[in-house]
């Protein structure tokens, strides 16, 4: 890895702004910059030789919702095995979120956790804060100091903050140091002990269900508490049509409001979920078929405006005890751009253009980086995927901790062949 | 009666076909029958143990399953767990450890997790028999409910039944409205919107009144427990309000006696909420045949199902 050239010979070039693919090699120096890019390059003396043909060149995505686990839960994942995960899946950078132990409500425990960061990982993290006082929901937390150690966003990541009053101070606190505030979105009151969505599914299984309006009616709160404050708000997976209909009338409307989606929203519905499969237990919840349908649609047209795959990893034995007591959440980093390439890109609904837009450019954008696409002068962050061969997600596979994921047996087509990250190569193993 | 597909565990209504509740319903029915012989025991399961595992307290199910195995010549272990006493860091998969160890060939278990029996059943050889997990299914209350309706109605298809009380909560209203269903019997529901899962179910109609329920003609009134431990989150303002709104009293009895309807109920009664002390002396009442039906039904399902458990 690194003090050496690479030429990336005859690969296809993927952009943000169209779904033209551009046929060029892209030659990489030893100090990682993008040197040249044109057909029929030649190969420099000692340069290493990647045969990218039939294989795409995709900018490296960014995921704004990452649970690292690091440090308090190390058993389930580590910063180390989060990056390896990351850089696996074509994941060049992420927001980690603050729900660790102890959860990042200061200054200095950001700066801690950056420091960490900094030592083991090979990708950029940026760790974000929590909105209040160890995710407790009841006083803010240390708004200054987590501004002044550069958090990307304030979250009580999977809480949400259910005194409306505390929401609008915080949204009027972080408004004064242009921090934005991310919900999580739910409303405690009506999930209760809920652990699937509420309908006929729930009734099925007899398990306590979480209707739609309990995300629905903190998205609406969250939303007129922005408007209100005139603070920025970003909502975290959206997972109804009604939710999604809210947010586009907040845009219409001029609020600053942001949301993402995640790939099992999009994918998956509740009638994926068979024999108390644990693997598909998330929060929020799958919800109806028609659902996805909507947010797909949202994503395309732009209401939803990016993609985040709320990498939440858990033990094997923390997921098989019963439905209702396992954990929410599963690993999401190595398998989002495989199934969203899987289930639409390869299905012709939209192309690596969009998918660039939304799990690429605008993760960044919303905390402030600047996009990253593969030209000359810049610093190589791509990934090479070649659409013809196909990947069987397994334990083996994957390199998170984490061997918990909806996805697991599924042959998925598409394989990543490595990701290139400024002077490294992580390549995937044959 | 034709060879059936060998089945191990018995964990809900839904995965039955019409067979396998021919088979178990019509077994069941000269179980009964030797209950009325000085001798109540056959030898089927003479050296099989029967372990009981109720993470619920629950004396009337627990005992029937008890008697029924004792029936079968069957040893049996009974277990209870309070759920208090479950301590977060002993796990499901740790608990099925042991119970691996004790070789039982049968499990009965009650748990409030919805899906307990289901994992129990995958990671052991011996035959699982869920006897209430959760708002999930109780399959054997099914059994015995469908057999109790036959008794008194041999032509039972295209029969009505009318649910009354917590649906939303109840195994039984599951496991019973699913099963009455497959023997093309119609299922109406009574109770308050907060407690009738409007819309998460395809097959039941929803009655508003006792009025409504009388017009609709049913051949029997099946009256749910109010499950007061389950009202934390307040379903209906009052236990007294509920009496008033869904209970069997005196003027509802007479309408029942108009039209011949049986009374029936999966027990223990709370008297004075869901019916009063009047209606529990009703002629027509079913609930202690439902009781020694139970017994019946619980042998020809130990007598159907097939462990697995020399390949442990």
């Amino acid at each position: 890895m690194g003090e050496v050239s690479r030429l990336f010979k005859n690969g296809r070039i993927a952009t943000a702004e169209s779904s033209e693919l551009r046929e060029a090699d892209v030659l990489v120096d030893v100090a990682g910059i993008i040197t040249a890019i044109g057909t029929g390059l030649s190969t420099p003396e000692g340069a290493e030789v990647i045969d990218c043909a039939g294989c795409l060149l995709v900018p490296g995505m960014f995921d704004v919702h990452v649970h690292s686990r690091e440090p308090g839960d190390e058993h389930k994942e580590t910063l180390a095995t989060c990056a390896a995960a990351a850089l696996h899946g074509g994941v060049t950078g992420v927001v980690l979120m603050p729900d660790t132990s102890p959860p990042v409500d200061s200054g200095n425990l950001v700066k801690s956790a950056m420091d960490l960061v900094s030592e083991v990982s090979p990708i950029p993290m940026f760790q974000s804060g929590c909105l209040t006082k160890g995710r407790q929901g009841s006083e803010l937390a240390g708004f200054s100091g987590m501004a002044s150690r550069g958090v990307p966003m304030l979250t009580d990541a999977d809480r949400t903050v259910s005194c409306p009053d505390l929401m609008r101070r915080c949204m009027e606190y972080a408004r004064d140091f242009d921090l934005l505030v991310t919900s999580h979105t739910d409303t405690p009151a009506l999930s209760k002990a809920g652990v699937v969505n509420e309908g006929r599914v729930s009734y099925r299984f007899g398990l306590p269900g979480i209707p739609a309006i309990s995300q629905e009616i903190a998205i609406d709160r969250d939303i007129l508490v922005a408007a209100h404050t005139g603070a920025r708000l970003h909502l975290q997976q959206l997972s109804t049509a009604r939710g999604l209909e809210s947010v586009r009338r907040a845009k219409e409307a001029g609020t600053k409001v942001t949301c993402e989606v995640s790939p099992h929203h999009l994918v998956l519905s509740e009638l994926d979920i068979k024999d108390y499969n644990t693997h598909f237990k998330f929060n929020p919840p799958l919800r109806s078929v028609e659902d996805n349908g909507a947010l797909v649609q949202g994503l395309i047209d732009g209401s939803i405006d990016l993609i985040a795959c709320d990498h939440a990893p858990h033990t094997e034995f923390e997921k098989s005890s019963d439905f209702g007591s396992a954990p929410f959440g599963a690993a999401g980093l190595e398998t989002t751009v495989l199934v969203l390439h899987d289930r639409f890109i390869r299905a012709g609904v939209f192309g690596w253009d969009l998918l660039i837009q939304r799990y690429s450019d605008a993760p960044r954008k919303l905390i402030g980086q600047k996009p990253v696409a593969i030209s000359e002068g810049t610093e190589a962050e791509f990934f090479v995927f070649d659409p013809a061969a196909e990947t069987t997600i397994t334990r083996d596979y994957l390199r998170t901790k984490s061997p918990v994921s909806p996805f697991i047996g599924e042959t998925l087509a598409g394989a990543i062949r490595g990701t290139t990250l400024g002077a490294a190569w992580y390549p995937h193993e044959a | 009666m034709s060879e059936l597909n060998p089945r191990k565990d018995l964990l809900d209504i839904e995965s039955l076909d019409l067979e396998e509740i021919e088979y178990v319903l019509e077994n069941a029915v000269p179980f009964k029958q030797l209950f009325q012989r000085s001798v109540k025991k056959v030898p089927t399961l003479r050296g099989k143990t029967v372990l009981n595992l109720f993470y619920e307290p629950s004396t009337r199910t627990s005992s029937s399953f008890e008697v029924a195995a004792n029936r079968m010549s069957a040893d049996v272990t009974n277990f209870t767990i309070s759920s208090s006493s479950v301590v977060k860091g002993e796990s499901l998969l740790d608990t099925i450890e042991t119970l691996q160890a004790m070789r039982s060939d049968y499990i009965v278990i009650r748990h409030q997790a919805a899906g307990v029996p289901g994992i129990v059943a995958k990671h052991t050889g011996a035959s699982v028999i869920n006897a209430g997990d959760g708002y999930h299914a109780h399959p054997t209350q099914a059994l015995l409910d469908a057999m109790t309706i036959r008794e008194v109605y041999p032509e039972y298809k295209g029969r009505k039944v009318v649910i009354v009380g917590d649906v939303l909560h109840s195994r039984v209203a599951r496991s019973t409205s699913t099963l009455l269903n497959k023997l093309g019997i119609e299922v109406a529901v009574l109770g308050p919107g907060s407690l009738i899962p409007e819309g998460r179910h395809e097959f039941m109609t929803r009655l508003r009144s006792w009025d409504e329920v009388f017009d609709w003609k049913p051949d029997a009134v099946y009256l749910l427990r109010v499950q007061m431990e389950r009202q934390e989150g307040q379903f209906f303002p009052s236990i007294a309000e509920y009496h008033k709104m869904y209970g069997m009293n005196s003027q509802r009895l007479v309408r029942m006696r108009e039209l011949g309807a049986y009374l029936m109920h999966p027990g223990p009664v709370n008297r004075g909420v869901e019916i009063t002390d009047e209606a529990m002396r009703y002629e027509r009442s079913l609930i202690s045949t439902q009781v020694e039906n139970g017994i019946a039904v619980r042998m020809a399902v130990l007598h159907w199902l097939k462990p697995e458990t020399d390949k442990d």
